[in-house]
């Protein structure tokens, strides 16, 4: 009797936020899976069109450029971001004055809007960068980076900026678990910096590099923000992300149908990355 | 890679340069947002020779400052008591009960989805979202705790494996039922991970973009991000104007970082490492 | 351990104190829409949304509508002004809570809302016998039926601007021909000036070059044409497309990273001679510098001054939505017929620098002075891409494709190829 009150109460405090979960998450997704099999363009009647619109993918230069914009962005923002938070953990953790000071400055990036700070470096790239360069005559550097085939680095430095300093906190929370009598023992070793961290500092940090990687794979797979708030976009499709697509595309060009076949697409890919990141990660424990 | 012994000038040089170029934007906006136009034509970097403070009254008339304020401060608020409140509990039931398999699939289930892209819901959830006339605030609130139920029972389950079984082991056998167990045995014990969600979901929420973007329809209910895109195009080349309206949106975030820099760290920290 | 417990708990105490305060003080917020929402409803008040897609004269709106809701006290009229209008449409379609009357351009997005009935008929409402017949029936075209669904309020043109103090300095004469244009620039170019300065950072700035370009020299067919498949752009819009290179070649170093607002400041302030945009800038940059003296004239596209026509479309048409809510759509209309008054429509046309299509009303701006004629005998022409699919013209589609091929320095055939497929998949998506 007792266990059953008892497996009531635990049911009474899953299932209402499972029904909810299923009406507000999956039930939308459902229903974009099967807008993608129909010609719908927002309001208005709809027929049903097969694969047609999956068909057309495939030859639709706009989203295959989109999805190559994405994912290169991706890995490169990814790895830099994880390079730079390293560098950045290693040295917080070292001993250092002004520890609290730095560590202040650089876990702020992590609670400011990125939006926000996409339209401060979009005047930094547009407006400063440039005035300076033509008052040095400077001309290789008066371009606006965002107007040039380079606008991605451009993201990419946003993202970065912004992104190292949750990465760093994750590294730093992993560093602190290594005991001080580990260095102390490599030392007597007499072992070089160099030495010790690939050693031993680095297999000991292993699990935040790979939870780092997911997540920061993760959040630069569907980038947005910081393109509305630097390019647009542009110059031409050069800085289109997939997420940016589907949203001007689908609202914006009445595609809605359409690119829900592309958001298929998107969900489809976005499984394969993490079922390949949790295989090669698979055996360590991770916790997050 | 950095030496653990004597103060380590080769990482203090590393992190002075890091700092810098974290603070510099930053030092770019305040003195932009300081100037009036003329001075801002001449010199960006340099201290202004007089501060034009204007530049933020003429912001919050223009965006209706404290009004979005409120906004973002009553979207963010409830999304954060109401996530705590409802996910440490299913996580609770989910974590006692891992060896049931309605149990196990559902927290599969909250898991799987962490990798289904917004993008791919985005268009219908819209619709299904304004028909039951939730487009607005209230529905955003709602979205924010479904959409971060994946992460934040991840979160709690990790953490609840650590929390010994005993002490509600002894209060079953005093008698209490499970729902008082939960609220004054574990939900107290689970401080440290409620804080850290309370601190994920609040940032997300406050700074969240794409969200309201294409949710709220009612500009009366923008948020302070969504309101600094919508007036964006309004500022032409007014740049101190729009740079005093950014200002003045990260401001509130800025100011409960600088005084909770040190629980907001170590909360997040927690939640990292269990 | 403790220590941090006890940190905890104080900031729990903290936050709660914040909350319940901060709690209190967002109901009375929330209070306070409800309750303006109720009061629209009992008869008493009405409030409109009224969404207009034009960022340069929002006080200007704000303004006229001031002065209705004070004559007419029952009317409230909340203006939006969102940045993506096209996007912003589509969304609050997609949710099926459309503004109440819409100011917008007379482009893709209206098209395909005016064919799906989000707008009132307006056929036999004495508002239509205001304004020039001419472009009434522009907007019919426009949709493809015989049905007015909005009122055209002003019109636009796409000319060349000049600062006339940089004119003189290079002792330059209005171009009368494409050759002329080009070599006035060379000279400038040559004497160490910038003859084009352009905004291309926002890729729609490209759209009245093109459009000006594209429709003196594709034809009057054409667009009928690429819609039956009997031709392409590749095939008709080459010469548009070698014009719009030449052109871009005479332009800033930095063009493609600086934005429209960058662009007028940048112009208003002498960085070139000419400015190749919509008279809407003409304010606009009046306003960033306020000595400047401006001139306009047509662009010159061809070598036949006597065949170049002007584009013109509707800047701004006044339609108003099917709400089934009668009180709702007669204010709208009230509001309509205070905007179609000579004196607001003159106000209005002045300070957007438009040209108004209520008769009888005249833009005394002597700097448009020399577009006036072109106006007057009709030789104009609609844009364009207010005959695009929608997929391609709207969300700035078809611009960015310009944008991209123009900055990476494409050829013409590659630029008007990716034109093609863009008029392919979209045409595929409608």
């Amino acid at each position: 009797m007792k266990s059953l009150r008892n497996s009531f109460a635990f049911i009474l405090m899953t299932v209402p936020m499972a029904l909810l979960f299923f009406y507000f998450h999956t039930w939308p997704a459902l229903h974009g899976i099967f807008l993608s099999f129909t010609d719908w363009n927002g309001f208005g009647p709809y027929h049903f069109i097969g694969l047609q619109n999956y068909m057309d993918l495939l030859h639709d230069k706009q989203i295959r450029h989109a999805y190559v914009f994405t994912f290169e962005f991706a890995i490169v923002t990814t790895i830099l971001v994880n390079i730079v938070s390293l560098l950045i953990a290693l040295a917080l953790n070292a001993k250092i004055k002004l520890s609290r000071t730095f560590r202040a400055v650089f876990f702020l990036p992590y609670v400011l809007s990125t939006l926000i700070v996409s339209f401060i470096f979009n005047y930094l790239f547009s407006n400063l960068i440039p005035n300076i360069a033509q008052a040095l005559h400077l001309p290789a550097l008066a371009q606006n980076i965002l107007g040039t085939q380079w606008a991605w680095v451009g993201i990419v430095i946003v993202s970065v900026w912004q992104g190292a300093s949750f990465n760093t906190l994750l590294y730093l929370a992993g560093l602190q678990t290594i005991p001080e009598d580990v260095y102390e023992a490599s030392n007597i070793d007499g072992a070089s910096a160099w030495v010790t961290f690939w050693r031993i500092t680095f297999p000991l940090i292993m699990p935040f590099f790979t939870i780092n990687m997911v997540l920061a794979a993760k959040s630069y797979l569907q980038v947005f923000d910081q393109v509305v708030g630097m390019t647009n976009g542009g110059p031409g499709t050069a800085t289109q992300s997939n997420t940016f697509v589907i949203y001007t595309n689908g609202f914006g060009g009445g595609e809605l149908a359409y690119q829900s076949a592309n958001a298929v697409v998107f969900l489809i890919i976005l499984v394969c990355v993490a079922l390949i990141q949790v295989r090669l990660t698979r055996g360590r424990e991770v916790q997050f | 890679m950095f030496g653990r012994t004597k103060t380590n000038w080769v990482a203090m040089i590393f992190l002075s340069i890091g700092s810098l170029c974290i603070l510099f934007p930053i030092y770019m906006a305040i003195m932009v947002s300081l100037k009036n136009p003329q001075e801002l034509a001449q010199s960006v970097l340099g201290f202004p020779t007089q501060i034009h403070w204007g530049n933020f009254q003429q912001a919050m008339a223009v965006t209706h400052y404290f009004h979005t304020f409120l906004n973002s401060l009553f979207i963010t608020f409830f999304a954060v008591v109401l996530t705590v409140l409802t996910h440490s509990m299913v996580a609770y039931a989910i974590a006692r009960n891992m060896q049931k398999r309605f149990f196990r699939y559902l927290y599969n289930y909250f898991f799987a989805a962490m990798f289904v892209p917004f993008p791919i819901l985005m268009l219908p959830l819209v619709r299904q979202m304004s028909h039951l006339g939730l487009a607005d605030r209230v529905g955003l609130i709602i979205l924010y705790i479904i959409y971060g139920i994946s992460q934040n029972v991840f979160l709690y389950v990790g953490y609840l494996k650590s929390v010994p079984l005993e002490l509600e082991e002894a209060a079953l056998v005093d008698g209490a039922n499970r729902w008082r167990i939960f609220w004054s045995v574990v939900f107290p014990l689970m401080a440290p991970m409620n804080a850290t969600v309370a601190i994920l979901t609040g940032l997300w929420a406050w700074n969240d973009f794409l969200l309201p973007l294409v949710m709220l329809s009612n500009p009366n209910q923008y948020t302070l991000p969504l309101v600094q895109y919508a007036f964006q195009s309004q500022y032409s080349t007014n740049y101190s104007l729009a740079f005093a309206s950014y200002l003045l949106a990260l401001l509130p975030m800025v100011i409960v970082y600088i005084f909770c820099q040190k629980w907001i760290v170590n909360n997040v920290t927690k939640g990292a490492i269990k | 351990m403790k220590r941090y417990l006890g940190f905890t708990s104080a900031t729990v105490v903290a936050t709660l104190v914040l909350a319940t305060g901060c709690g209190s003080s967002t109901n009375t917020t929330s209070n306070n829409g409800s309750s303006a929402g109720e009061s629209g409803n009992n008869g008493q008040k009405v409030t409109l949304e009224f969404l207009q897609n034009k960022p340069e004269v929002v006080n200007e709106w704000n303004s006229l509508i001031k002065r209705f809701e004070q004559q007419n006290p029952n009317i409230q009229v909340k203006q939006i002004n969102p940045p993506n209008t096209d996007t912003t449409l589509q969304a609050d379609l997609a949710k099926g809570q459309v503004p109440d009357i819409v100011a917008m351009g007379a482009d893709a997005t209206f098209i395909q809302m005016a064919k799906n009935g989000v707008f009132k008929d307006l056929s036999g409402s004495p508002e239509l016998q205001k304004v020039s017949k001419a472009y009434v029936n522009m907007l019919e075209n426009e949709v493809g039926k015989p049905t007015p669904y909005a009122i055209p309020y002003t019109v636009n043109a796409v000319p060349i601007i000049y600062n006339v103090d940089l004119f003189n300095k290079y002792h330059l004469t209005i171009p009368k021909t494409w050759n002329q244009l080009m070599s006035e620039a060379q000279k400038i170019k040559q004497e160490g000036g910038t003859p084009f300065y352009n905004g291309f950072k926002d890729a729609w700035t490209i759209a009245p070059i093109w459009n000006a370009l594209s429709t003196n020299t594709e034809g009057p067919n054409f667009l009928k044409d690429l819609a039956a498949g009997k031709t392409t752009f590749v095939k008709s819009d080459a010469i548009a497309a070698n014009q719009l290179r030449q052109f871009t070649a005479l332009g800033q170093p930095n063009q493609f990273g600086v934005d429209y607002n960058d662009a007028n400041s940048a112009f208003a302030n002498g960085k070139s001679v000419f400015y190749a945009q919509g008279i809407w800038t003409l304010p606009v940059i009046r306003s960033d510098n306020p000595k400047i003296q401006l001139g306009t004239f047509v662009v010159p596209v061809t070598n036949d001054p006597s065949q170049i026509k002007m584009v013109s479309g509707v800047d701004s048409l006044l339609a108003v939505a099917n709400s089934g809510n009668a009180s709702k759509e007669a204010a709208a209309m009230k509001f309509i017929d205070f905007l179609l008054q000579s004196k607001t429509a003159g106000q209005y046309a002045t300070v957007a620098g438009l040209f108004s299509t209520v008769k009888g009303v005249k833009n005394t701006d002597p700097a448009l002075a020399p577009l006036q004629p072109y106006i007057n005998s009709g030789r104009v022409v609609d844009f364009d891409d207010h005959y695009y699919p929608a997929a391609m013209a709207a969300g700035n589609q078809y611009e960015s494709v310009l944008q991209g091929a123009l900055s990476k320095n494409q050829s013409s055939s590659q630029l008007l190829q990716q034109l093609d497929s863009l008029y392919q998949s979209a045409a595929a998506h409608q």
